[in-house]
C-alpha cells in the first residue's frame, strides 16, 4: 500500500518536473524562434510600412525589394556562396587534421621536445604583433594579396583549439600507442587508424568551431581580398551591401554618389536571412554529431 | 615542485625580457621610421632634381613618357560591379594613353571598415600613386607626419602646371606640412556642410508661418503645428545619435566657431568667435546653454519627438519621405538632393531648410582640404601620376567620363542639366568612381537630382561666410590623450539626454555635465589647446 503510494507520488513529481521542463524549454525555444521570424517577416516588408508599424512577423505590405537589391547581381552572390562554402570545407578538413595531429603529438610522452614546442605555440597567445605586422606579413612577405589563401591560412590553427585537442587526446591511454607500435604500426598509421577514430567527439566540436569561423569570416577577406577579385566570401559581400547603403545615406563625403532608395531596415534583415539560410538547412543533418560531441566532451571535462 | 617553480620563474623572466625588448624595439622602429622618412624626403627631393635634370638634358622642357605606366588611384567607396566602370575606363585610358602614355586604374577602399584599411594601406608602404585624402575625416595630417605622402613642391610646376597655377598661393599654404606640399586640395568645388533643420514648407504655411524659419522659437511653433494638426506625424522624428541641436545652439545662440578637435558625439572645444579664433571656449560653458536645455526639455515634454528618442534606431529619413515626420536634419549637401526627392514622394511639400547660420550669420567655410589628392610616399612614378591627375582635373572630356560616365548611357544633357536617359536602369547602367579628390565647378554639369534653387542658398552663404581659419592647425593630443578619451566618454553619456530634454531638471543636468567634464580633465585639455593655438597664431600671423 505504502509502496504504491510512493510510486504515485514520485510519478507525480516527475510529471511536474517534466511538465515544467517542457514548458520552460518550449518557452525558451519560442524566445529563440520569434526574433528569427521577425527578421524573416521584416525582410519582406515595405520600408515605409516598417517606419509606420515597426517590425512584424507578418509583413503588412509585402515586397521583395530588399532581396532584389541584395540579389541585384545574382552571379555575384552565388559566387560568394561558393567561395565561402569552399573555404569552409577546405579550411575545416585541413584545419581539423592539423589541429588533431598537433594536439596528439604534443601530448605524447615519448616526444621529447613537446614542452618547448608547446611553449612556442602558447607564447603567441600572450603577445601578438598587431595589425600592421600581420598585414605586412601576408601582403608583402607571403604575397598573398588577392589570394584566397590569405583567408584560409590564418584560420587553420589556433592555440586555443590545439590546447583543447591536446587535453582531449591526453585521456587516451599511451598504452594504446605503445601496443600499436609493438605490432609494427608507424606513427602516422597510429594517428590515422587508432587515434583519430577515438577522438571523434573532440573533432566534431573543434570542427564546428573552425567551420563557424570560416563561415563568418569577413575581416581577413576585407583586408586582403581587394574589390578587384570578382568573388569574395559571402559575409564580406553582405557586409558591403549594408555598409555602403548606410554610408551613402549618411555621408557628407559621398555627396556625388546618386542617392538611391535603399530599404535599409528590410535589407539588413534580408542579408541576415541570406547568411543564415543555408546553415539552417544544413544543421538538422549534423545536429546528431553535434549533440554527441558536446555530451561526451562534457563527461571528459 | 621546486622544478616547477624554477620553470615558472624563468618563464616570467622571459616574458618580462621579451616585453621590454618589444617596447625597446618599437621605439627603435619609430625612430628608424622617422629617420627613414626624413632621409626619404631628402632622397626624393634630390632624385627629383635628378630626374628634372635628366629630362632637361634629354629634351629641354618636355617630359619623358616613352615608357608605358599604370597609375593607381586609391578612392573610397564600393567598386561598381555591373561592368560599366570597365567600359568608361576603356575610354578614359584611350585618351590617357594618347596624351601621356599611361593608364589609370582605380583601387577601392570599401566602406567595410574603411578607416582600418585606408590607414593600413598607407602604413604598409605599398607603392600607391594617387590617393584620396581629407584632412578632416581621413587623418591626413597624422598620416603625413608618419611620412605616408610624397612632398610635391618641386614636381607640381613641371608635371601639373595648370593645376599648379590654378590653385592660389594661400590654398597651397594650407596644403603644406611644415614646408612640404603634401596634397592637392579640392579647392575649386562648391560644397557646404552647413547644418540645419529641414521642415515642410506646405505644412508651415498651413500653420501660418509664412516667413522662412530663422530661429528656434519659430521652429517650436512649427513643431506645435504638426503636433496639433498632423496626428499621424511625429513633429521631428529623430534618433538620439543626432547631435544637431548642439551645433544648432552653438551657431544660433553664440559666436563660437568649431575647432577641428573631435571629442566624439559632439565637439566640446570651440573658439570664442571668428574674431577671437585663437581663444578656446566651449558652448557647454555658455550661460545660455542652461536656458537652451530648458527649451529642449519643454519640447520633449510637449512630445515634439518620440518618447524613446535616445534608444530609437529607426530610419527617420524614410519617415519624413513617408509623410510621418515633420522635420529632419543634416547639412546643405544632403538638402539639395532630398528636396527633389521630397517633391517627388510628397508632392507640394516644398521642403525648406533652416540653416543654423540664418540666425546670426555665424558661418565658416569648409576647409578646402576636406577633399584632395596626395601621392603615396612609395610611388614608383610620381611624375606620371601627377600628369594623370592634371588630366582628370583639367581635361573636360576625361573629367566628364570619370565623374558622370558615358553620355547617352549614364547621362544626357538638356538645357545645361544632366538627366538620366530614357530606359536608364540603376542596376544595369549605374556608374560612379567616387572621385572626390579634385572636382572643379567649371566642368560640373548640374543634375536634375539637385534642387534648382540651391544656387540661391549658396549665394546666401557666400554673403556671410568667413574663411576656414584652421586649415593647417593639427592638434597634437599626445599629452592629453587620456583626458580627451574621458571627455568624449562624458559627452557621449550625458549630452544626448540634455539635447533631447530627457535629463530631468535642465540646470542640474547641465551643471552635472560641466562638473563631470571638469573632473575628466577639461581644464588641462583646454590649456593644452590654448597653448597650441597660440603657437599656431604666431605661425599664421607671424
Amino acid at each position: 500500500m505504502e509502496a504504491v503510494q510512493k510510486r504515485i507520488r514520485t510519478d507525480g513529481t516527475s510529471l511536474m518536473v517534466r511538465g515544467f521542463g517542457y514548458t520552460f524549454i518550449g518557452l525558451f525555444a519560442i524566445c529563440c524562434l520569434v526574433p528569427f521570424l521577425v527578421v524573416l517577416g521584416t525582410s519582406f516588408t515595405n520600408e515605409a510600412s516598417i517606419a509606420k508599424n515597426g517590425f512584424n512577423i507578418w509583413p503588412r505590405e509585402f515586397t521583395t525589394f530588399a532581396y532584389k537589391i541584395v540579389f541585384e547581381n545574382p552571379d555575384l552572390i552565388i559566387g560568394s556562396y561558393f567561395v565561402t562554402i569552399g573555404l569552409t570545407i577546405v579550411g575545416t578538413v585541413v584545419g581539423l587534421f592539423l589541429v588533431a595531429m598537433t594536439g596528439y603529438a604534443l601530448q605524447r610522452p615519448d616526444f621529447e621536445q613537446r614542452n618547448s614546442i608547446s611553449f612556442f605555440i602558447y607564447f603567441t597567445t600572450l603577445f601578438s604583433g598587431g595589425l600592421v605586422p600581420f598585414y605586412l606579413l601576408i601582403k608583402q612577405y607571403l604575397h598573398l594579396g588577392d589570394n584566397y589563401l590569405a583567408v584560409l591560412l590564418p584560420g587553420l590553427m589556433s592555440p586555443f583549439l590545439i590546447i583543447m585537442m591536446k587535453s582531449f587526446t591526453k585521456s587516451i591511454p599511451h598504452a594504446i600507442t605503445e601496443s600499436a607500435k609493438i605490432d609494427g604500426a608507424g606513427d602516422f598509421t597510429i594517428f590515422m587508424r587508432l587515434i583519430l577514430p577515438m577522438t571523434t567527439p573532440a573533432l566534431a566540436t573543434i570542427g564546428l568551431f573552425i567551420a563557424l569561423g570560416y563561415w563568418n569570416e569577413w575581416y581577413n577577406a576585407m583586408l586582403f581580398l581587394s574589390p578587384d577579385m570578382k568573388y569574395r566570401p559571402l559575409q564580406l559581400f553582405l557586409y558591403n551591401v549594408i555598409t555602403s547603403a548606410d554610408f551613402i545615406r549618411n555621408s557628407s563625403a559621398a555627396s556625388n554618389v546618386p542617392l538611391r532608395d535603399m530599404p535599409l531596415e528590410s535589407m539588413k534583415m534580408a542579408t541576415a536571412v541570406v547568411a543564415t539560410g543555408p546553415v539552417i538547412l544544413f544543421y538538422p543533418f549534423v545536429q546528431r554529431y553535434f549533440i554527441q560531441g558536446i555530451t561526451v566532451g562534457a563527461v571528459k571535462g | 615542485m621546486g622544478n616547477l617553480k624554477r620553470v615558472s620563474a624563468i618563464v616570467l623572466m622571459l616574458v618580462l625580457v621579451f616585453s621590454l625588448a618589444a617596447c625597446g624595439s618599437n621605439n627603435n622602429n619609430k625612430n628608424a621610421a622617422n629617420a627613414d622618412t626624413s632621409s626619404d624626403t631628402s632622397g626624393n627631393t634630390s632624385s627629383n632634381s635628378d630626374t628634372s635634370g635628366n629630362t632637361n638634358a634629354a629634351s629641354d622642357s618636355s617630359v619623358d613618357t616613352s615608357e608605358f605606366e599604370t597609375i593607381s588611384y586609391v578612392v573610397l567607396g564600393d567598386k561598381p560591379k555591373n561592368g560599366q566602370l570597365e567600359k568608361v575606363m576603356e575610354k578614359v585610358n584611350a585618351i590617357m594613353k594618347e596624351k601621356i602614355n599611361a593608364e589609370l586604374e582605380f583601387k577601392w577602399v570599401e566602406w567595410a571598415d574603411w578607416q582600418t584599411k585606408y590607414n593600413l594601406l598607407l602604413a604598409s608602404g605599398e607603392p600607391l600613386d594617387l590617393i584620396t585624402i581629407g584632412t578632416d575625416w581621413l587623418d591626413t595630417w597624422g598620416n603625413a607626419q608618419r611620412g605616408a605622402f610624397l612632398p610635391l613642391n618641386d614636381l607640381l610646376e613641371k608635371y601639373a602646371p595648370q593645376t599648379w597655377s590654378e590653385i592660389p598661393q594661400e590654398d597651397w599654404e594650407q596644403s603644406k606640412l611644415k614646408d612640404d606640399i603634401i596634397l592637392i586640395p579640392e579647392n575649386h568645388y562648391t560644397q557646404w556642410v552647413n547644418h540645419g533643420i529641414y521642415y515642410r514648407g506646405d505644412w508651415a504655411k498651413e500653420f501660418g508661418i509664412t516667413e522662412p524659419i530663422k530661429d528656434f522659437d519659430t521652429l517650436g511653433k512649427y513643431f506645435q503645428g504638426v503636433k496639433d494638426k498632423k496626428p499621424d506625424a511625429v513633429p521631428y522624428d529623430v534618433n538620439g545619435g543626432t547631435s544637431t541641436f548642439y551645433n544648432g545652439f552653438a551657431t544660433t545662440y553664440t559666436d563660437n566657431i568649431e575647432l577641428p578637435i573631435s571629442t566624439g558625439y559632439a565637439n566640446v572645444f570651440y573658439a570664442k568667435s571668428y574674431d577671437e579664433r585663437y581663444t578656446v571656449d566651449s558652448p557647454i560653458f555658455n550661460d545660455d546653454f542652461i536656458s537652451f536645455a530648458g527649451l529642449m526639455k519643454d519640447w520633449a515634454d510637449k512630445g515634439y519627438w518620440r518618447e524613446d528618442v535616445l534608444n530609437y534606431k529607426g530610419d527617420t529619413r524614410a519617415a519624413l519621405k513617408a509623410g510621418l515626420s515633420g522635420a529632419d536634419s543634416h547639412h546643405t549637401q544632403t538638402y539639395k538632393g532630398l528636396r527633389v526627392e521630397m517633391d517627388k514622394q510628397q508632392p507640394g511639400s516644398e521642403l525648406q531648410m533652416f540653416s543654423y547660420s540664418d540666425t546670426r550669420g555665424n558661418l565658416i567655410s569648409m576647409p578646402i582640404t576636406h577633399g584632395g589628392t596626395s601621392i603615396g610616399a612609395h610611388s614608383k612614378h610620381p611624375e606620371r601620376a601627377l600628369m594623370a591627375y592634371e588630366l582628370i582635373r583639367q581635361d573636360e572630356e576625361i573629367y566628364h567620363l570619370i565623374n558622370y560616365g558615358l553620355e547617352g548611357v549614364q547621362y544626357e544633357v538638356k538645357d545645361g542639366k544632366r538627366f538620366r536617359p530614357a530606359g536608364y536602369d540603376e542596376a544595369r547602367d549605374g556608374f560612379y568612381t567616387d572621385f572626390w579628390g579634385g572636382r572643379v565647378d567649371k566642368f560640373e554639369i548640374p543634375s536634375d537630382t539637385d534642387w534648382s534653387g540651391i544656387g540661391d542658398v549658396y549665394a546666401k552663404y557666400d554673403q556671410i561666410k568667413k574663411p576656414f581659419p584652421y586649415g593647417k592647425f593639427v592638434f597634437d593630443k599626445t599629452t592629453v590623450d587620456p583626458e580627451m578619451t574621458a571627455i568624449s566618454q562624458v559627452i557621449g553619456e550625458q549630452l544626448p539626454a540634455i539635447l533631447f530634454g530627457k535629463a530631468g531638471d535642465p540646470a542640474a543636468a547641465v551643471n552635472a555635465l560641466r562638473d563631470k567634464l571638469k573632473a575628466a580633465g577639461y581644464d588641462k585639455v583646454k590649456d593644452e589647446i590654448q597653448k597650441q593655438l597660440d603657437a599656431y597664431k604666431t605661425l599664421v600671423e607671424g
